[in-house]
């Protein structure tokens, strides 16, 4: 059997029978079919594109299946071939405008630690408390997709970072950063986004 | 329990007195806000959970920072929409494996 670059290359192979394979699959990896589709749709932010990344993901997994180990952390495993099919095969035809590239931001992020500070000094918890939630999507929405992506797995998935390290494919050192860029970004967006609907005005 | 962190300063995250004075400024701030948020997200090591015991009740940018930064969590887990699976995607997946 081939490998493939969504697949763990460090797994031994398992040798399941055809029902074996079956009841792997219905058991451990259809349960996070919504968590599955949830990050699709996160992603790509268009439901037919969201079911074709989740179908054709699952599809792979059955064919790979040899390669998942019973019992471990199918949720990982899955994430993982979701993520590197969406960046082999739907971030290229991504309905997403290009308008922020990642090197420009992870740059800016980088570069100044003051201004890191500064971003976080006058938005309120009080305000996030009075915003619903498509207003906090619609900020989470508009982060550029690597900073989308952090935050969804740590934040709406609860992965761990060591989880996060292995379905992205980076050090725990860069999670932890890129999750702290992506929720000043974050923050940056809520503010704007408040500031827009009349939040956070001065009442005290 | 909205307000009542902006009107004392003596009521630290868990709401015991702090017996030290609290300080309107942070210098660590952009640190603190790191360690802030590993502990938030279960990865903070025995280290930065001392050093945040040792912080939080006493520094008043830190409070705020940590409150904010909990907020924001419990807001994209408990309030973002989370879309489900369409049934009809999920039988198709069914129906092509087993073909
Ligand atoms: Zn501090």
């Amino acid at each position: 059997m081939t490998t493939m670059p969504e697949i763990m290359s460090d797994t031994q192979l398992q040798g399941y029978t055809d029902e074996q394979k079956y009841q792997v699959f219905n058991k451990e990896f259809m349960p996070h079919i919504d968590s599955m589709y949830n990050f699709a749709f996160r992603l790509t932010m268009d439901e037919d594109d969201a079911n074709d990344l989740v179908q054709d993901t699952y599809l792979k997994a059955f064919r790979f299946i040899s390669s998942f180990e019973q019992g471990t952390n199918a949720k990982a495993w899955l994430f993982r071939i979701l993520k590197n099919s969406f960046i082999n095969d739907y971030r290229k035809k991504s309905k997403e405008p290009a308008k922020v590239d990642y090197q420009d931001v992870e740059t800016t992020y980088n570069s100044d630690e003051a201004s890191e500070t500064e971003h976080t000094t006058d938005l309120r918890f009080e305000t996030v408390q009075d915003m619903i939630g498509d207003e906090v999507a619609s900020a989470l929405n508009s982060l550029p997709v690597d900073f989308r992506t952090v935050i969804i797995l740590c934040d709406i998935e609860g992965f761990t970072y060591e989880e996060m390290a292995k379905i992205l494919d980076i050090p725990i050192g860069t999670v932890r950063s890129r999750l702290h860029r992506a929720r000043n970004l974050l923050k940056d967006k809520l503010k704007e986004y408040a500031a827009s609907m009349g939040y956070n005005k001065n009442d005290d | 329990m909205s307000g009542t962190l902006h009107s004392s300063t003596t009521v630290g995250v868990e709401g015991r007195q702090a017996t030290a004075p609290m300080k309107e400024s942070c210098e660590h701030q952009a640190e603190c806000l790191k360690r802030i948020q590993s502990i938030l997200d279960g990865g903070a090591t025995e280290e930065e959970k001392e050093h945040f015991k040792q912080h939080i009740d006493i520094c008043k940018p830190c409070i705020d920072m940590y409150h904010l930064e909990k907020c924001i969590k419990e807001a994209l887990q408990g309030k973002v929409e989370k879309k489900c699976c369409p049934d009809k995607i999920a039988a198709a997946i069914r129906s092509e494996i087993t073909k």
